[in-house]
């Protein structure tokens, strides 16, 4: 049976590219570039899997700028068969970026709604529960293993200390983890492909929310004394006093 | 203040009683079953029983704060989260999650946790009553005095867990370990894992990983992956090895106490982040550092 599936993404300012003002500590994130949300990757891949398995379509929706056709152009080559961007995305808010979400969903036909469920920016990890209880559906969370029966999902959900097998009917939502599957690399034709595909971008139309006043935002002091040695003679004597000093 | 604390983790309960004991009253709902709870400053403890199903165990959430608490704290765990913003949405009270600091400041609060991936900490005032919150946020104190004790059923709702199983566990918690031996990438072939693991026995380690030599290699299991999307570790003596040392291996490690590296790359950032660097060849400086000790 063929399901309708929704596959929420999400880009990120590459994260090592961030360079730290050295004076004031603050991130410079002019000229970084985006890139595709690591956890959104394994979404994609299992949105795209189980259109595989079942039959159906795969729509992604992604909140964040015009600078999101890149990502959204590599989750068509990764399957995708349409593609929403909703821009004027500020700043990291899973509760308010649920509801921007949530709208878009009413509009799509779908049975499943396949999202990361941490990323690696921000790394909340409450969008998927925002998500779901806004729309008032299950979510099969942590999902390590996704089945469809019918009108029914069967996922494992991988939670720390134990994996628990777990049903609930659809429409509903369901994260997954880096440990669900290792995303494919695309085929070339299917990157080719993408590039010509169109990607539907609509503004956003609810006012931003934000729920706190941000006091600072700099990088962390390391207080590491940074001894480098290049000679290993003298810097494996100075490693031995260091690891003797701990292990005794 | 007057705090509920949920957490399903028997460590982060502890360490979260141990931080809320500072400044508020507070009773622990928890998923845990140990006794040893009842002893750690807790008003009362609701040992919550049955299917640990989010939704469900963020109703018994629901029904204990309306009979009068200032700020939930949640501990930041896969079903932590799934609650915490479930009870967020359905109380419609605003959170700030992963803080691994916060104080008050009249009516309002006063949060820390990291961003853009660890790179910087966020300071934020905002008027929040639900917080996750990420191990180390406290010290768990034993207290004399011993808490109510109270057991609820979770109730059933639209998600029904068919059967539980225990992850197999090799039985290692690089969280609690005191020394550290962690590779990475440089490593080249899981081969090398026999030098390391001699290594590890000489200073009485746990051998960790980096995210690429667990995640992507699967020389090393997932419970050993040292991260911002792993394990946050705080040992008193790191050794990184074949370690290059981006943003996401730093956030894992940055709170431990002393830091080695050897690595053979000089502009590795690893040697920003360590007390003591080594650039070098790891299979000429291991050897020869398992031979000295």
């Amino acid at each position: 049976m063929p399901y309708n599936i929704i596959v929420l993404i999400k880009q990120i300012p590459d994260l090592e590219l961030i360079k730290i003002n050295k004076d004031t500590g603050a991130p410079i994130l002019e000229g970084v570039p985006y890139r595709f949300e690591n956890l959104s990757k394994n979404a994609v891949e299992a949105a795209v899997r189980l259109k595989e398995k079942y039959g159906g379509k795969v729509t992604a929706v992604m909140f964040g700028n015009e600078k999101g056709t890149q990502v959204m152009k590599e989750a068509y080559a990764m399957g995708v068969d349409d593609g929403y961007i909703i821009t004027g995305y500020t700043e990291s808010n899973p509760r308010f970026t649920a509801r921007v979400l949530a709208n878009k969903i009413k509009q799509i036909p779908h049975d499943i709604i396949i999202l990361g469920n941490q990323s690696a920016d921000s790394m909340s990890g409450m969008l998927a529960s925002f998500l779901a209880t806004q729309l008032n559906y299950p979510l099969l969370s942590n999902a390590l293993k996704i089945e469809i029966n019918d009108k029914t999902a069967i996922a494992s959900e991988g939670a720390e200390k134990f994996v628990a097998d777990e049903t609930a009917p659809l429409p509903c939502v369901i994260s997954v983890t880096q440990e669900t599957n290792e995303p494919r690399f695309p085929p070339v034709m299917m990157i080719m492909k993408a590039g010509q595909k169109k990607i539907n971008i609509e503004p956003l139309n609810l006012p931003v929310e934000s729920y706190s006043k941000v006091l600072s935002k700099m990088a962390p002091k390391s207080e590491r004394k940074r001894i480098i040695f290049e000679d290993m003679d003298k810097g494996l004597p100075e490693i031995v006093k260091v690891i003797k000093e701990v292990v005794k | 203040m007057k705090a509920l604390i949920f957490s399903d983790n028997y460590d982060m309960a502890k360490q979260i009683m141990g931080r809320a004991m500072q400044d508020s009253q507070f009773t622990l709902m928890t998923t845990e079953s140990t006794e040893d709870l009842l002893y750690f400053g807790a008003e009362k403890v609701i040992f919550l029983k049955g299917q640990p199903v989010y939704s469900c165990i963020g109703e018994t959430l629901i029904s204990e704060f309306k009979k009068g608490y200032d700020f939930i704290l949640i501990s930041s765990t896969t079903i932590g989260r799934d609650v915490a913003a479930y009870v967020s949405s359905k109380l419609n009270l605003d959170y700030i999650p992963e803080v691994f600091n916060y104080r008050f400041d009249g009516n309002k609060l006063i949060t820390k946790r990291f961003s853009l991936g660890g790179k910087v900490v966020l300071e934020e005032e905002s008027d929040a009553k639900i917080l996750t919150v990420t191990p180390g946020v406290g010290e768990g104190i034993k207290s004399e005095r011993k808490s109510l004790s109270e057991e609820l059923k979770i109730p059933d709702g639209p998600i029904k867990v068919l059967a539980i199983n225990p992850k197999q566990s090799q039985g290692v918690d690089i969280e609690k370990a005191e020394v550290i031996v962690s590779v990475g990438r440089g490593l080249g072939k899981k081969e090398g894992l026999a030098l390391i693991e001699q290594l590890a026995k000489k200073v009485k380690g746990e051998i960790a990983g980096s995210r690429p030599v667990c995640l992507d290699y699967h020389w090393l299991s997932e419970e050993r992956q040292v991260g911002y999307s792993g394990k946050k570790v705080r040992p008193k003596l790191y050794i990184a090895i074949g370690i290059s040392g981006q943003i996401q291996h730093i956030a894992g490690m940055r709170d431990s106490k002393t830091v080695i590296a050897i690595n053979k790359d000089k502009n590795a950032p690893i040697f920003q982040e360590c007390d003591l660097g080594l650039v070098a060849d790891l299979y000429k400086a291991v050897p020869k550092l398992i031979e000295m000790l």
